[in-house]
């Protein structure tokens, strides 16, 4: 039986530099594969909606304006993200993208937190 | 001349963060400073989420039942795969299977190091908690690189897991495990050899193997009192099936040899790591499960850090789930607490609910109470009107109050 047996680390710890990180003084390095809000590609997308069916946080709606000219509109709520990624998952064209997206994502209002994509209408040109 | 009449004196310790953050209530009767009887209250944490699971599909209710608990995640997101994946009949690819444990394993090494330093703190000891913390923070650090989350990692799939291990990662785990093991050989003979915290925990909080037994108690709590109760070994799942555990028991059952036991059963997690990591399995990481699930029904059964935990899984054909139970261990570990506790001093108290490592609103279920009268519960007017009352009596009146 011994006492002070965590005097070496408590006295060693205070020649040392603080282990807990200066943030948002300081930016904070983040690993390749943390989960941001989600980035949609609207030129590769077929509006199928299954990102959508599989979101646990019904975050995500696809609307199809038009489906003869792949006309669709997404909209990302991401305040109510989860960031789970099952969405990227879901995504059989690889349309959707999460990882390093912006992760800093602190307002004071709501508006930023809903976010609408569009994808433009094909031109199909008339033929005789 | 008459016997002096003795009264009980009950301490109400809760519902407010009571030893830990979260609530739950306790009712202490005490004789001076001696615990003479210990009730326990739970439930003010319960989130139906039982109820929810059956109006979302499956995939959705991976997400939603691996926020049952912030710490153990993973492994309920292991268990209830796992137990749909038995209903669908697929067979997960042998790597998927690797990663599970892994990450399973380095969730019991965090999980286990958050609980070294909240019984340490609860001890009155926090040069330890604050160092443990911190060197939890370097699988903490290891899970977010690998996941890209600190908690709720989302790594399963139903067929399989999102992320593969690359050969960076595998550096990076077996560098940390190296830190991890020398920092772990340290903390484990501060807590069996620190004069002052041994005061804390040897002897206190003693529950026999009989006890155990009779109590129902499992995980490291049941481990400590020389129980051998472990799932990975009475029935293996997963990649633990190739990859035997050995379980880590200790005859004594006071709160040193459950902090003995849980900082032994680290050196098993790096052990069981590093021998999968050697021999990982190459191929895919997923397989296809179809949406809609056969009808039947499943239970599954997997060793999160605290214990056995329990799924039940019923399906009804369609992509929507028709019940899921969930027990989870801190329920199972609450008796010994009350039982425990008699005959202890009141500042014991804190130490010996820590000691089981409860995890509160995961053990929040919903109770049925069948009354006499032939009614099985209360309608919502009902119990407002006896809260009214019940306030009433407390001097406090809420009638004039419209609520709604």
């Amino acid at each position: 039986m011994k006492f002070g047996m965590m005097f070496k680390d408590v006295s060693g710890a205070l020649f040392k530099k603080p282990f807990t990180e200066n943030y948002p003084a300081e930016p904070t390095e983040t690993p390749d594969r943390l989960r941001g809000s989600l980035v949609w590609d609207p030129d590769s997308c077929t509006g199928c909606g299954l990102c959508a069916r599989d979101c646990p946080a019904m975050a995500i709606e696809i609307e199809v304006i038009d489906k003869k000219a792949k006309h669709y509109q997404m909209t990302y709520h991401i305040d109510r993200c989860t960031f789970c990624g099952q969405c990227v998952e879901s995504c059989n064209q690889g349309s959707l993208v999460m990882e390093g997206g912006e992760w800093e994502l602190a307002s004071l209002s709501r508006e930023p937190f809903t976010e609408v994509g569009e994808r433009p209408p094909l031109v199909v040109e008339e033929t005789e | 001349m008459q016997p002096q009449k003795t009264e009980q004196f009950t301490v109400p310790i809760g519902p407010q963060h009571p030893a830990l953050k979260e609530p739950s209530s306790f009712l202490i009767s005490v004789d001076g400073e001696v615990v003479t009887n210990a009730i326990v209250r739970l439930g003010y944490a319960h989130r139906g989420i039982e109820k929810a699971t059956e109006s979302r599909t499956y995939v959705q209710n991976l997400y939603l039942l691996e926020r049952i608990c912030g710490i153990c995640s993973h492994i309920h997101g292991t268990a209830f795969a796992m137990g749909v994946e038995r209903l669908a009949g697929v067979e997960v690819p042998p790597r998927a299977q690797a990663i599970r444990l892994i990450i399973a394993e380095l969730e019991r090494i965090h999980s286990h190091m958050l609980w070294l330093g909240v019984g340490a703190h609860q001890g009155g000891f926090d040069a330890l908690f604050m160092f443990s913390w911190r060197d939890r923070e370097t699988v903490m650090d290891l899970l977010e690189s690998i996941s890209g989350n600190r908690v709720n990692y989302s790594a399963n799939v139903l067929g399989g897991v999102k992320f593969d291990l690359t050969a960076a990662h595998i550096g990076d785990i077996l560098k940390a495990l190296d830190y991890l093991e020398e920092r772990t050989h340290h903390y484990l003979k501060v807590v069996t050899t620190d004069a002052s915290f041994l005061q804390r925990t040897r002897g206190i909080g003693t529950m026999t193997r009989h006890q155990a037994e009779v109590l129902g108690a499992i995980g490291p709590t049941a481990r400590a009192s020389g129980v051998l109760r472990d799932v990975r070994i009475e029935a293996p799942y997963g990649a633990y099936v190739d990859h035997p555990v050995t379980t880590i028991t200790d005859d004594r059952g006071d709160l040193e040899a459950r902090f003995a036991v849980r900082i032994k059963e680290l050196f098993e997690s790096y052990r069981l790591i590093r021998e999968v990591l050697d021999d990982l399995p190459p191929g895919d990481i997923k397989t296809r499960v179809k949406r809609k699930i056969p009808e039947g029904e499943a239970a599954f059964r997997v060793e999160a850090p605290r214990g056995e935990l329990f799924y039940f899984i019923k399906s009804d054909g369609t992509d929507i789930p028709s019940r899921v139970k969930v027990r989870t261990p801190t329920i199972c570990n609450m008796t010994s607490v009350v039982k425990l506790a008699v005959g202890h001093q009141l500042a014991d108290v804190p130490m010996i609910l820590a000691g089981i490592d409860p995890c509160f609103s995961c053990n929040d279920r919903m109770v049925r109470v069948n009354r006499n009268n032939g009614s099985d519960g209360w309608t919502w007017e009902q119990l407002r009107q006896h809260g009214i009352e019940y306030y009433k009596q407390r001097s406090q009146d809420y009638d004039p109050l419209v609520v709604g």
